[in-house]
């Protein structure tokens, strides 16, 4: 029998090892099925949802209770985002710890650190759309953290924010930037990066000479893991779905008013706990660059991994890179409890 | 990996969406209504489908809920429908009262039209409990004389020119008062204005703002309170002007002890002498508008602003009580009628009106000379005499209330 359509993209045969659960976790195929949730039910959404400043907050509304399977269409795509930034985190701590980003598979390495900043930016934006006052902390304290920075800051907020203070035209800019600009360019790398796996001899593991696990499956058997795997983050998520909703808040009646306590997004809180710290430049911008940095830079400044180690957990070979990322995923953990710590 | 794992999945993904789905359909079905000033729908009826209307005047077709009390109109959350209520569940306090009932078309409108109710009642001594600090303040050595300076929120007269030429009150604060006492009648004292709900759990609980007198609780004083009315029984009166006290030596606020049986019994001062038709009517139907919500002047005393007397209604040996007779369909006593119809006032009707010209529209002029009133709260009829040809045999020049008590009280 001929492949279809989804088993005609996969290659041909590829080594079982590639698909081990307790090698890939399943990170990247789950981030992938969940960026295609995002993107069918963003589209139901965007039926409904009305990005301006008046009636932003009453459309969330709108669909959350009125719109038929509107509150479960919503609660999807807020818990398909959520999942997919954790997903995606999860890809790349595994990736880290085994040594997968080496040699030829540098490039797709920062290829997926740039998916994983646009993921970022995408939940951000997503977060912004709601325009209730459960963003407004975020959206003031967010925007004028980009003012801080020297030289550029001020052309870059109102490029961003298009006025002195976030209005209309800071929700349509974010607005097309979640839906279309962020959107396009997550897309492309998001194929871009596919292809590279595949260019780049597929999932990391020894080459065929090193190899123990000689077994090679089908491409009828990989669509099958696939959809397996499909079907059972899609049940996961569907119930969270359905017994979780997304968070929602009163209309911003007036933006300008910085009231109620700072609630930065879950994967900003370690963020907002540094801005406790001084001076709101260097720790809310340097220092989550820098953090980004050292990961750009982990498949160039440390040791390399032996190629008879790729697809092993915890290579010895990379353990200064395995090193780095665990201080920097326990100092983020860490912040992130603190900031959270009921107050006394 | 065989099919097994795939027959599996697809059982926990068909598990999954029969439990999404048994969810979805046991959500709510929104009931919808879209209020006629506002063209706005709105879902609250969803869950308040049982909530008496607030006041004929007040249609829900017409007004809504959320045009008064604010709140996310299309939530189905309850609290996330409530978390933008105006005043909690009063949305008259007199924080709020111009959002949720001010507006030119509405209550802080024109004072000719008599629309200005909230100008006035923001200033009137109900609110400010000027006159009291004022005295209080005095006698423990804090003022000088007697012209109030403080209110029990900071207030400015907006509806210039004053005639009591005062135009402006700070908020009393405790922190800024020097004598113990003071700061003791700060902490207990201020209980019995329209920013304060009361003595909690007592004879004083009611609502803050407009709802004060014109939300009565009832005889269950429990519960949700959802009404407006102009038919204010003494009993509401009563949530402050109820025979409890304050000692001045230990500032603190006695409630009265014994327990009324009579109305004369529950009548709120502790001294004083009662005609009859002070213990049987209520207070709205002698005292109006003006003197319980101001004229929008601040005024340094309760009796700056109360002027009815018995001769407003029976007039004196020598001269018949005012009266008006209606002629323009627009006139003010009807609208005041329409809002609590007791009767069927007419163009054409003469009736009583106070020396400042306000309608006693609950009253008639009958074709024999006397007069009738219907009690406002009560809908009782009182037919009454002037006291012109009667046998009294009063000093024309002592003609106020007090006067009359010394025959007319019902101990006498």
């Amino acid at each position: 029998m001929r492949p279809n359509f989804f088993q005609h993209i996969h290659p041909p045969t590829i080594p079982a090892e590639q698909t081990r659960w307790r090698y890939t976790l399943g990170a990247g195929g789950t981030a992938i099925f969940l960026i295609l949730v995002l993107a069918v039910s963003g589209a139901l959404e965007m039926f409904y949802y009305i990005p301006s400043t008046g009636e932003a907050a009453l459309s969330v509304q709108t669909i959350s209770f009125l719109v038929p399977f509107g509150g479960l269409v919503r609660n999807l795509h807020f818990w398909a985002a959520q999942l997919l930034l954790i997903v995606s985190a999860v890809h790349l701590i595994r990736v880290v710890f085994t040594g997968s980003y080496a040699l030829q598979r540098r490039f797709n390495y920062l290829l997926g650190l740039a998916l994983f900043i646009l993921v970022i930016l995408l939940d951000f934006t997503g977060y912004v759309l709601r325009w209730d006052t459960g963003i407004q902390w975020a959206l003031i304290v967010g925007t004028n953290l980009v003012k801080t920075i020297p030289w550029i800051g001020n052309s870059l907020y109102k490029a961003l924010v298009g006025g002195a203070y976030p209005g209309s035209a800071t929700l349509v800019r974010f607005y097309s930037w979640h839906v279309f600009g962020l959107m396009l360019l997550a897309a492309i790398l998001m194929i871009w990066h596919v292809f590279r796996v595949r260019r780049d001899g597929g999932i990391a593991v020894p080459p065929p000479k090193q190899r123990d696990d000689i077994v090679r499956i089908s491409r009828k058997e990989l669509v099958r893991v696939e959809v397996v795997a499909m079907l059972l983050s899609g049940s996961a998520l569907l119930l969270l779905s359905a017994y979780f909703p997304a968070p929602i808040a009163p209309g911003i009646t007036e933006i300008t008013a910085l009231s109620g306590a700072a609630s930065a997004p879950w994967f900003f809180i370690w963020v907002q706990q540094m801005l406790k710290w001084g001076d709101p430049f260097f720790w809310g911008v340097l220092v989550p660059l820098i953090v980004l940095t050292i990961l750009g830079l982990i498949p160039f400044i440390f040791p390399k991994p032996a190629s008879q180690d790729l697809g092993r957990w915890f290579p010895p070979s990379n353990r200064l890179a395995q090193i780095a990322l665990v201080v920097i995923a326990l100092v983020i953990t860490a912040l992130t409890l603190v900031e959270l710590r009921p107050v006394q | 990996m065989t099919n097994r794992f795939l027959l599996i999945a697809s059982a926990i993904l068909l598990t999954a969406i029969g439990l999404t789905w048994w969810l979805q359909s046991r959500q709510v079905q929104p009931v919808a209504i879209t209020p006629s000033l506002t063209d706005q729908i709105e879902y609250c009826l969803t869950c308040h489908a049982d909530l008496t209307e607030i006041s004929p005047s007040h249609p829900v077709e017409t007004y809504g809920c959320v045009l008064c009390h604010g709140g996310e109109r299309l939530a189905l959350d309850a609290n996330l429908a409530h978390s933008s209520m105006r005043g909690g569940n009063n949305q008259s306090d007199l924080s709020v009262v111009e959002q949720s009932c001010g507006g030119s078309n509405c209550h802080s409108g024109e004072s000719a039209e008599g629309q200005d109710h909230i100008q006035r009642v923001m200033t009137s001594i109900q609110s400010t409990y000027a006159g009291a600090i004022a005295n209080v303040r005095y006698t423990y050595g804090a003022q000088t004389d007697l012209t109030p300076l403080f209110g029990s929120v900071a207030v400015n007269d907006t509806s210039l020119p004053s005639q009591t030429g005062i135009l402006h009150l700070e908020a009393f604060a405790i922190s800024s008062e020097n004598n113990q006492f003071l700061q003791t009648f700060g902490e207990n004292c201020l209980t019995c204005h329209l920013n304060s709900t009361g003595v909690e759990d007592s004879l004083s609980t009611r609502f803050t703002g407009c709802s004060a007198c014109h939300s009565p609780a009832g005889e269950s004083r429990a519960g949700e309170i959802h009404t407006l009315t102009t038919a204010m029984p003494y009993t509401q009166c009563n949530t402050c002007h109820n025979r409890g006290n304050y000692d001045l030596r230990t500032m603190t606020f006695v409630e009265r002890s014994d327990e009324a049986v009579t109305r004369l019994e529950s009548y709120y001062q502790p001294i004083g002498q009662f005609t009859q038709c002070e213990y049987s009517l209520d207070c709205v139907d002698c005292h109006t508008r003006t003197e319980a919500m101001g004229d929008g002047d601040i005024h340094a005393n309760q009796k700056d602003i109360e002027y009815v007397q018995c001769k407003t209604c029976h007039g004196t040996l020598t001269e018949l009580p005012l009266t008006m007779t209606l002629t323009d369909p627009e006139d003010i006593a009807f609208r005041l009628a329409q809002l609590n119809p007791l009767m069927d006032l007419q163009v054409g009707d003469t009736i009583l009106v106070t020396e400042q010209g306000e309608p006693l529209w609950n009253t008639r002029l009958l074709p024999d000379g006397n007069y009738e009133l219907i009690g406002k709260a009560t809908k009782q009829l009182f037919i009454f005499r002037p006291v012109m040809g009667s046998a009294c045999t009063q000093d024309g020049l002592e003609q106020s209330s007090a006067y009359c008590h010394e025959c007319h009280a019902v101990e006498h």
